[in-house]
Protein backbone atom coordinates (compact mmCIF):
# COMPACT_ATOMS: atom_id res chain seq x y z
CA UNK A 1 0.00 0.00 0.00
CA UNK A 2 1.45 3.25 -1.13
CA UNK A 3 0.99 6.21 1.52
CA UNK A 4 2.78 8.84 0.03
CA UNK A 5 1.21 10.99 -2.54
CA UNK A 6 3.94 11.46 -4.00
CA UNK A 7 4.38 8.26 -4.57
CA UNK A 8 0.81 7.98 -5.71
CA UNK A 9 1.58 10.70 -8.26
CA UNK A 10 4.94 8.77 -9.45
CA UNK A 11 3.17 4.89 -9.93
CA UNK A 12 0.39 7.22 -11.97
CA UNK A 13 2.59 8.95 -14.49
CA UNK A 14 4.53 5.29 -14.81
CA UNK A 15 1.03 3.75 -15.50
CA UNK A 16 0.37 6.67 -18.27
CA UNK A 17 4.06 6.42 -19.47
CA UNK A 18 3.55 2.35 -19.92
CA UNK A 19 0.03 2.49 -21.56
CA UNK A 20 1.56 5.21 -24.20
CA UNK A 21 4.58 3.51 -24.99
CA UNK A 22 2.77 0.49 -25.02
CA UNK A 23 -0.14 0.59 -27.00
CA UNK A 24 0.05 3.47 -28.98
CA UNK A 25 3.78 3.78 -29.34
CA UNK A 26 4.28 7.25 -28.22
CA UNK A 27 7.01 8.73 -25.38
CA UNK A 28 5.70 11.14 -23.19
CA UNK A 29 7.53 14.18 -21.50
CA UNK A 30 6.06 15.71 -18.42
CA UNK A 31 5.56 19.59 -18.68
CA UNK A 32 5.77 22.06 -15.33
CA UNK A 33 3.45 24.43 -17.11
CA UNK A 34 -0.71 23.29 -17.36
CA UNK A 35 -1.82 23.72 -20.80
CA UNK A 36 -5.34 24.24 -22.15
CA UNK A 37 -4.65 22.93 -25.45
CA UNK A 38 -7.01 19.75 -25.06
CA UNK A 39 -10.26 18.78 -27.30
CA UNK A 40 -11.43 15.75 -25.64
CA UNK A 41 -11.72 14.00 -22.88
CA UNK A 42 -12.32 10.22 -21.57
CA UNK A 43 -13.44 9.58 -17.83
CA UNK A 44 -13.49 6.36 -15.65
CA UNK A 45 -14.57 6.31 -11.85
CA UNK A 46 -13.17 3.86 -9.96
CA UNK A 47 -14.35 2.07 -6.63
CA UNK A 48 -12.73 0.09 -3.93
CA UNK A 49 -10.61 0.46 -1.19
CA UNK A 50 -9.61 3.97 -2.99
CA UNK A 51 -11.93 5.11 -4.98
CA UNK A 52 -12.29 8.27 -7.26
CA UNK A 53 -12.17 9.25 -11.28
CA UNK A 54 -9.23 10.06 -13.84
CA UNK A 55 -9.66 12.43 -16.66
CA UNK A 56 -7.52 12.08 -19.64
CA UNK A 57 -7.36 15.41 -21.91
CA UNK A 58 -5.79 14.88 -25.31
CA UNK A 59 -5.19 17.44 -28.46
CA UNK A 60 -6.79 16.39 -31.31
CA UNK A 61 -3.60 15.75 -32.93
CA UNK A 62 -2.61 13.66 -30.26
CA UNK A 63 -5.84 11.28 -30.87
CA UNK A 64 -4.82 10.95 -34.50
CA UNK A 65 -1.65 9.84 -33.92
CA UNK A 66 -2.37 7.42 -30.92
CA UNK A 67 -5.33 5.92 -33.57
CA UNK A 68 -2.77 6.16 -36.94
CA UNK A 69 0.10 4.09 -34.15
CA UNK A 70 -2.37 1.47 -32.80
CA UNK A 71 -4.28 0.27 -35.96
CA UNK A 72 -1.79 1.24 -38.57
CA UNK A 73 -4.22 3.60 -39.86
CA UNK A 74 -4.09 6.30 -42.36
CA UNK A 75 -4.99 10.01 -41.58
CA UNK A 76 -8.29 10.15 -43.87
CA UNK A 77 -9.65 6.72 -42.02
CA UNK A 78 -9.62 8.43 -38.82
CA UNK A 79 -13.34 8.82 -37.43
CA UNK A 80 -14.75 10.85 -34.19
CA UNK A 81 -16.45 6.76 -33.31
CA UNK A 82 -12.39 5.85 -33.43
CA UNK A 83 -11.35 8.73 -31.82
CA UNK A 84 -14.31 8.23 -28.81
CA UNK A 85 -13.02 4.69 -28.89
CA UNK A 86 -9.55 5.06 -28.15
CA UNK A 87 -9.84 7.47 -25.49
CA UNK A 88 -11.94 5.22 -23.67
CA UNK A 89 -9.83 2.55 -23.92
CA UNK A 90 -6.70 4.57 -23.08
CA UNK A 91 -8.02 5.52 -19.91
CA UNK A 92 -9.63 2.24 -18.66
CA UNK A 93 -6.24 1.01 -19.28
CA UNK A 94 -4.60 3.63 -17.30
CA UNK A 95 -7.08 3.06 -14.42
CA UNK A 96 -6.38 -0.86 -14.11
CA UNK A 97 -2.89 -0.37 -14.52
CA UNK A 98 -2.59 2.47 -12.18
CA UNK A 99 -4.90 0.29 -9.97
CA UNK A 100 -2.66 -3.09 -10.22
CA UNK A 101 0.60 -0.78 -9.39
CA UNK A 102 -1.22 0.58 -6.42
CA UNK A 103 -2.49 -2.83 -4.51
CA UNK A 104 -2.48 -5.77 -6.89
CA UNK A 105 -4.22 -7.50 -3.66
CA UNK A 106 -7.16 -5.40 -3.59
CA UNK A 107 -10.63 -5.38 -5.82
CA UNK A 108 -11.50 -2.55 -7.76
CA UNK A 109 -14.90 -1.77 -9.63
CA UNK A 110 -14.16 0.53 -12.36
CA UNK A 111 -17.02 2.02 -14.73
CA UNK A 112 -17.67 1.86 -18.21
CA UNK A 113 -15.76 5.14 -19.79
CA UNK A 114 -17.55 8.18 -20.76
CA UNK A 115 -16.35 10.80 -23.60
CA UNK A 116 -16.75 14.15 -24.24
CA UNK A 117 -15.17 16.27 -27.54
CA UNK A 118 -14.96 19.51 -24.80
CA UNK A 119 -12.66 20.04 -21.99
CA UNK A 120 -15.09 23.08 -20.74
CA UNK A 121 -14.48 21.35 -16.82
CA UNK A 122 -11.10 21.16 -16.90
CA UNK A 123 -10.99 22.37 -13.53
CA UNK A 124 -9.27 19.89 -11.41
CA UNK A 125 -11.16 20.36 -8.20
CA UNK A 126 -9.18 21.07 -4.70
CA UNK A 127 -7.69 17.39 -4.10
CA UNK A 128 -7.01 16.39 -7.73
CA UNK A 129 -3.60 15.78 -9.08
CA UNK A 130 -3.18 17.28 -12.41
CA UNK A 131 -0.09 16.13 -14.66
CA UNK A 132 0.39 17.24 -18.38
CA UNK A 133 2.46 15.81 -20.61
CA UNK A 134 3.79 16.58 -24.51
CA UNK A 135 5.18 15.00 -27.22
CA UNK A 136 5.90 15.45 -30.41
CA UNK A 137 2.58 13.65 -31.53
CA UNK A 138 0.99 16.58 -28.94
CA UNK A 139 -0.45 16.88 -25.67
CA UNK A 140 -1.96 14.47 -22.99
CA UNK A 141 -3.49 15.76 -19.85
CA UNK A 142 -4.27 13.36 -16.74
CA UNK A 143 -6.33 14.83 -13.89
CA UNK A 144 -6.51 12.20 -11.25
CA UNK A 145 -9.01 12.67 -8.24
CA UNK A 146 -9.08 10.16 -5.29
CA UNK A 147 -10.22 9.53 -1.79
CA UNK A 148 -9.00 6.98 0.38
CA UNK A 149 -11.93 4.83 2.38
CA UNK A 150 -11.60 4.50 6.10
CA UNK B 1 -1.15 -25.81 -38.83
CA UNK B 2 -3.05 -23.48 -38.14
CA UNK B 3 -6.01 -21.55 -35.55
CA UNK B 4 -9.23 -20.14 -35.94
CA UNK B 5 -9.40 -17.35 -32.95
CA UNK B 6 -12.58 -16.18 -31.53
CA UNK B 7 -12.00 -12.37 -30.07
CA UNK B 8 -15.05 -11.27 -27.65
CA UNK B 9 -14.74 -7.37 -26.94
CA UNK B 10 -17.15 -4.43 -26.77
CA UNK B 11 -14.55 -1.91 -28.26
CA UNK B 12 -14.28 -2.18 -32.14
CA UNK B 13 -11.14 -0.64 -31.80
CA UNK B 14 -9.96 -2.87 -29.05
CA UNK B 15 -10.94 -6.01 -31.41
CA UNK B 16 -8.67 -4.39 -34.24
CA UNK B 17 -5.63 -3.99 -32.16
CA UNK B 18 -5.77 -7.44 -30.95
CA UNK B 19 -6.75 -8.72 -34.03
CA UNK B 20 -3.41 -6.91 -35.24
CA UNK B 21 -1.23 -7.68 -32.50
CA UNK B 22 -1.41 -11.20 -33.20
CA UNK B 23 -0.81 -11.17 -37.03
CA UNK B 24 2.01 -9.11 -35.75
CA UNK B 25 2.99 -11.55 -33.13
CA UNK B 26 3.81 -14.32 -35.82
CA UNK B 27 0.95 -16.93 -34.44
CA UNK B 28 -0.31 -18.77 -37.39
CA UNK B 29 -4.16 -17.94 -37.23
CA UNK B 30 -6.55 -18.72 -39.82
CA UNK B 31 -10.26 -17.46 -39.50
CA UNK B 32 -10.50 -14.55 -36.67
CA UNK B 33 -14.00 -14.18 -35.96
CA UNK B 34 -14.89 -11.38 -33.73
CA UNK B 35 -17.77 -10.55 -31.08
CA UNK B 36 -19.39 -7.57 -29.32
CA UNK B 37 -19.97 -9.60 -25.63
CA UNK B 38 -20.54 -12.73 -24.52
CA UNK B 39 -23.59 -13.35 -25.60
CA UNK B 40 -22.62 -12.68 -29.24
CA UNK B 41 -20.11 -14.73 -28.63
CA UNK B 42 -22.28 -17.83 -27.89
CA UNK B 43 -24.49 -16.82 -31.41
CA UNK B 44 -21.13 -16.53 -33.00
CA UNK B 45 -20.12 -20.53 -31.47
CA UNK B 46 -23.41 -22.12 -32.74
CA UNK B 47 -22.41 -21.81 -36.40
CA UNK B 48 -18.57 -21.58 -36.20
CA UNK B 49 -15.70 -23.67 -34.41
CA UNK B 50 -13.07 -22.35 -32.86
CA UNK B 51 -9.65 -22.84 -31.41
CA UNK B 52 -9.02 -20.55 -28.95
CA UNK B 53 -11.49 -17.59 -27.64
CA UNK B 54 -9.78 -14.50 -26.52
CA UNK B 55 -12.23 -12.43 -24.18
CA UNK B 56 -12.58 -9.11 -22.36
CA UNK B 57 -13.90 -9.24 -18.61
CA UNK B 58 -15.98 -5.91 -18.73
CA UNK B 59 -18.82 -5.96 -21.61
CA UNK B 60 -21.85 -5.24 -21.23
CA UNK B 61 -25.08 -7.20 -21.53
CA UNK B 62 -22.37 -10.81 -21.00
CA UNK B 63 -19.50 -9.92 -19.23
CA UNK B 64 -15.90 -11.98 -19.59
CA UNK B 65 -16.72 -14.56 -16.55
CA UNK B 66 -20.48 -14.92 -17.76
CA UNK B 67 -19.16 -16.55 -21.10
CA UNK B 68 -16.89 -18.48 -19.30
CA UNK B 69 -19.51 -20.29 -17.10
CA UNK B 70 -21.90 -20.83 -20.20
CA UNK B 71 -18.91 -22.30 -22.06
CA UNK B 72 -18.33 -24.56 -19.25
CA UNK B 73 -22.17 -25.65 -18.86
CA UNK B 74 -22.17 -26.45 -22.57
CA UNK B 75 -20.35 -30.24 -23.35
CA UNK B 76 -19.54 -29.01 -26.93
CA UNK B 77 -18.06 -25.70 -26.02
CA UNK B 78 -16.46 -26.50 -22.80
CA UNK B 79 -12.74 -27.40 -23.99
CA UNK B 80 -12.24 -24.49 -26.12
CA UNK B 81 -9.59 -22.88 -24.16
CA UNK B 82 -10.21 -19.33 -23.20
CA UNK B 83 -7.86 -16.47 -22.49
CA UNK B 84 -9.37 -13.40 -20.48
CA UNK B 85 -8.09 -10.14 -21.63
CA UNK B 86 -8.43 -7.44 -18.94
CA UNK B 87 -7.15 -3.93 -17.98
CA UNK B 88 -8.05 -5.39 -14.43
CA UNK B 89 -5.16 -7.15 -13.15
CA UNK B 90 -5.49 -7.31 -9.14
CA UNK B 91 -4.63 -11.10 -7.91
CA UNK B 92 -8.06 -12.05 -6.29
CA UNK B 93 -9.66 -11.27 -9.98
CA UNK B 94 -6.92 -13.45 -11.86
CA UNK B 95 -7.01 -16.24 -9.31
CA UNK B 96 -11.23 -16.17 -9.92
CA UNK B 97 -10.71 -15.97 -14.01
CA UNK B 98 -8.39 -19.28 -13.53
CA UNK B 99 -10.86 -20.75 -10.84
CA UNK B 100 -13.52 -20.46 -13.21
CA UNK B 101 -11.70 -22.23 -16.20
CA UNK B 102 -9.85 -19.55 -18.07
CA UNK B 103 -6.67 -21.36 -19.39
CA UNK B 104 -4.54 -17.77 -19.63
CA UNK B 105 -4.67 -13.91 -18.36
CA UNK B 106 -3.09 -10.82 -20.64
CA UNK B 107 -3.38 -7.39 -18.96
CA UNK B 108 -3.78 -4.51 -20.45
CA UNK B 109 -1.53 -2.96 -21.60
CA UNK B 110 0.17 -5.98 -23.63
CA UNK B 111 3.04 -6.18 -26.05
CA UNK B 112 2.35 -8.64 -29.45
CA UNK B 113 5.33 -10.83 -27.35
CA UNK B 114 3.05 -11.46 -24.38
CA UNK B 115 -0.26 -12.50 -26.53
CA UNK B 116 2.32 -14.13 -28.46
CA UNK B 117 3.45 -16.29 -25.72
CA UNK B 118 0.29 -16.87 -23.89
CA UNK B 119 -1.58 -17.90 -26.90
CA UNK B 120 1.58 -20.55 -27.29
CA UNK B 121 1.40 -21.48 -23.80
CA UNK B 122 -2.70 -22.24 -24.13
CA UNK B 123 -3.00 -23.94 -27.41
CA UNK B 124 0.35 -25.82 -27.10
CA UNK B 125 2.70 -24.04 -29.42
CA UNK B 126 6.51 -24.75 -28.55
CA UNK B 127 8.62 -21.26 -28.64
CA UNK B 128 9.79 -22.44 -32.31
CA UNK B 129 6.03 -22.36 -33.54
CA UNK B 130 5.99 -26.38 -33.01
CA UNK B 131 2.12 -27.42 -32.29
CA UNK B 132 1.75 -30.08 -30.00
CA UNK B 133 -1.02 -32.22 -31.33
CA UNK B 134 1.22 -32.54 -35.09
CA UNK B 135 4.19 -34.38 -33.28
CA UNK B 136 3.79 -38.19 -33.75
CA UNK B 137 4.49 -40.34 -30.63
CA UNK B 138 8.37 -41.19 -32.03
CA UNK B 139 8.62 -44.45 -29.79
CA UNK B 140 5.47 -45.80 -31.58
CA UNK B 141 7.44 -45.81 -34.95
CA UNK B 142 10.89 -47.37 -33.52
CA UNK B 143 11.51 -50.92 -34.96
Amino acid sequence: MKENMKEIEETMRLSIFEVFEKMFYIFLEPQDDESNDYDMAAAIKFDGFLSGEIRLLLSMDMAKAMIQNMLGLEKDEITTQKMEDCSKEAVNMICGNFLGKFDSTKVFKLTIPSFSMETASIDPGKNACRMDFESDEGSVGVIFDANRRV
Amino acid sequence: MSFNVLIVDDSNTMRAVIKKVISISGFKMDQCIEAGNGKKALDVLTDNWVDVIISDINMPEMNGFELLKKLKEDDLLKNIPVILISTESSNERMQDAFDMGAKGFIKKPFTPEAVKKILYEVIGVSDEGEYEGDRGDDEAFDF
